[in-house]
């Protein structure tokens, strides 16, 4: 192949790169430095101060650690109980496979906005799920599972175990069963052949899963806004409110590009790690 | 069971003893009932075609595959259903199946570590293993970074390296190129004598089994066909499928015309030819038998050196072909018969056309009841 024509190959996505996403954070950046007066609006000038208030004001500091504290639960929860699902269905030869992978993939068929009122009515102080724990004698009262860390942690799992177990299945099919086997025959009992030999080559799908489930729920917008309320903020909905309620569109620029430089900063470092494992694997 | 490796070999009790044993998948019996002996130090091969159990037979022996019945008894003790890893037997796959993720050094030490052996006889023990299947250097490369050869070795060393009490190993050499094979042959042959581990060794391919064993166990749809010594099984198939399988032979049909102490005769159907075949006690006149004939035990002479002998017929060339150590012709009998004939690559070859005259020894005639000839086949 001629050095020139990748780049045509490529061409295409790389206009659409551009325009739906260099050139829009790019247009934040002198946003995010302009002053801002309430009642006024944007004013000419330079200011850092919508950067130092986001780094520095405790409010907008929990924010962010919400968020990053959620995305990595929602991460690690999907992956526990995903890789079960996934490895059951990568191994399996039953009948019952087909239908399976259908359950799996299911909610995503289902609007996401229907799947949230569904969460909403489950999770609600008499909802089903706090009626079932109080029948059952689990808790005196009910428990509080909306416009909090829980609910959104139940919601955004539901909704992303789907990317995860598919990812997973993936890269579990693709390791060779003799390998195992060959693990077992050498001595390894079925967990030591797992945690030596399964696990450690199904890396790089845990990496790409794991990337793929955070930078979606850091920043997924829907499901935070209706399962946590107008009070509950992560940073999504707050960039949201900053823009379309309170009009403060350098604020919201400011902390727009701080989540895409968290977001991009991950998938660096993933790539890296993916490298150094991949050189391995 | 045809016992007859040398005699200091079968007194000795079996390494491995593997008794009635069966597996089904479904409505497909894979293994039907084998039963088997290897001696200790014995070179076992499991020959058959592909389907006919071989593989399954030796994943059961190791513990992957869980049979319906029958038993696997290691060296006097019962290990049917002792868990794989506890087995200590070693095993090579076809697709070598190394750990992608570990240096060949970590690929071979996998089975001491599992047998905590401590770090101080550990890492000699593996550079051992490595120098004696000639990758001393390599320790500390992945195998992708190795070639097909190397990564066949690494896979030998890693099973060799615990000392296992029988290596088993699935098609090793079906992934190499011919050299590389014939190469490797020679290698794991030598490694078997040097190290005196009980080898059982599945392979499709005849001169593999014949070369390599001891002894080869012949295997189709599921059962044991027969249990020899390599020139046994050859020169002496217990049946059809055997003959056929192993070399190529000229199955000629008819019935006994006379069994006698000297010779047996037997007259082929069509024709009134007849072909003479040393005595063999269990046939009767009247009985309907195959008489096979290997390619390379017919030769092709000039008729005044043929005349008088038994087993002597005026034949044409139709077809030659050259393959370098072998003729290969197919010739024509007056009665229309065809015949496969190879003879030795050095000898001038006869052109398409041109008369000649066949015969062969009685010794080289191989007896088979018709009824287990079937129509059935290796090709």
């Amino acid at each position: 192949m001629r050095s020139g024509s990748g780049w045509r190959l490529l061409a295409p996505a790389l206009v659409l790169l551009a325009v739906a996403f260099v050139a829009p954070v790019g247009m934040m950046v002198p946003t995010s430095v302009r002053p801002y007066v309430p009642l006024v609006g944007i004013t000419g000038g330079f200011t850092a101060r919508h950067y130092i208030r986001l780094l520095t004001d405790s409010y907008y500091l929990e924010i962010i650690g919400r968020t990053l504290a959620l995305g990595l639960t929602v991460t690690c929860a999907t992956l526990v109980i995903g890789y079960p699902v996934a490895f059951f269905l990568a191994r399996t030869r039953s009948r019952g496979r087909n239908w399976l992978t259908i359950l799996v993939v299911f909610p995503l068929m289902l609007n996401l906005v229907v799947r949230t009122f569904g969460w909403i009515a489950l999770l609600a102080q008499n909802g089903l799920v706090n009626q079932a724990l109080q029948a059952l004698g689990v808790v005196d009262g009910p428990v509080k599972l909306l416009f909090n860390f829980a609910g959104l942690l139940i919601g955004l799992t539901h909704i992303f175990l789907p990317f995860m177990v598919l990812v997973l299945i993936g890269a579990i099919q693709n390791i060779p069963r003799d390998v195992e086997d060959a693990a077992r025959v050498l001595g390894a009992s079925w967990g030591g052949a797992f945690l030596r030999v399964t696990l450690p080559l199904s890396a790089p799908g845990i990496l790409s899963g794991s990337i793929l489930v955070f930078v979606l729920t850091i920043s997924a917008l829907v499901t935070p806004r209706l399962l946590g309320g107008p009070t509950y903020q992560v940073m999504s909905t707050l960039i949201y409110d900053e823009f379309l309620a309170r009009l403060n569109w350098p604020a919201g620029s400011a902390q727009s590009l701080l989540l895409t430089a968290m977001v991009l900063a991950l998938v660096y470092l993933s790539s890296r790690l993916a490298r150094r494992t991949g050189a391995r694997a | 069971m045809a016992a007859s490796a040398s005699p200091a070999v079968s007194v000795a009790a079996p390494a491995l003893s593997v008794r009635r044993l069966r597996k089904a998948f479904g409505p497909v019996v894979a293994v039907d009932g084998v039963s088997l002996d290897a001696a200790p130090g014995e070179f076992l091969a499991l020959l058959g075609p592909s389907g006919c159990g071989k593989s399954t037979l030796l994943r059961i022996v190791a513990g992957l595959v869980e049979p319906d019945g029958g038993e696997i008894v290691l060296a006097g003790e019962d290990i049917t259903r002792v868990a794989v890893h506890r087995r200590n037997l070693g095993l090579v796959f076809q697709s070598y199946a190394l750990f992608p993720h570990m240096t060949v050094f970590e690929n071979v030490a996998f089975g001491l570590r599992r047998r905590s052996v401590p770090p101080a006889e550990l890492g000699p023990r593996v550079e051992r293993m490595l120098e004696l299947v000639r990758l001393g250097p390599l320790g500390s490369r992945h195998p992708r970074e190795l070639s097909g050869g190397q990564q066949q070795r690494v896979a030998l060393a890693r099973a060799l390296v615990t000392e296992p009490r029988v290596l088993l190993l699935d098609e090793p050499l079906s992934n190499l190129d011919a050299l590389l094979r014939d190469e490797m042959r020679v290698e794991l042959k030598r490694l078997q004598e040097r190290l005196g581990t009980t080898m059982i060794f599945v392979t499709h391919d005849q001169a593999e089994a014949l070369i390599l064993s001891d002894r080869v166990v012949v295997m189709e749809a599921g059962r044991v066909e027969q249990i020899g010594r390599p020139e046994e099984v050859y020169r002496r198939p217990a049946t059809a499928f055997v003959a056929r399988f192993l070399g190529r032979a000229n199955f000629l049909a008819g019935t006994v015309a006379e069994a006698g102490p000297a010779a047996t005769v037997v007259t082929l159907d069509g024709g009134g030819f007849s072909v003479v075949a040393a005595p063999r006690p269990g046939l009767v006149a009247g009985q309907r038998v195959h008489a096979v004939v290997r390619q390379e035990a017919i030769r092709l002479e000039r008729a005044e050196d043929a005349a008088g002998r038994p087993n002597h017929f005026a034949a044409t060339v139709v077809f030659h072909a050259f393959a370098g150590q072998a003729h290969h012709y197919v010739i024509k009998l007056a009665d229309g018969r065809e015949l496969e004939v190879a003879t030795p690559g050095a000898a001038p070859p006869l052109a398409r056309g041109s008369g000649t005259h066949v015969t062969w020894s009685p010794d080289d005639v191989i007896l088979l009841p018709a009824g287990a000839a079937g129509p059935g086949g290796a090709r």
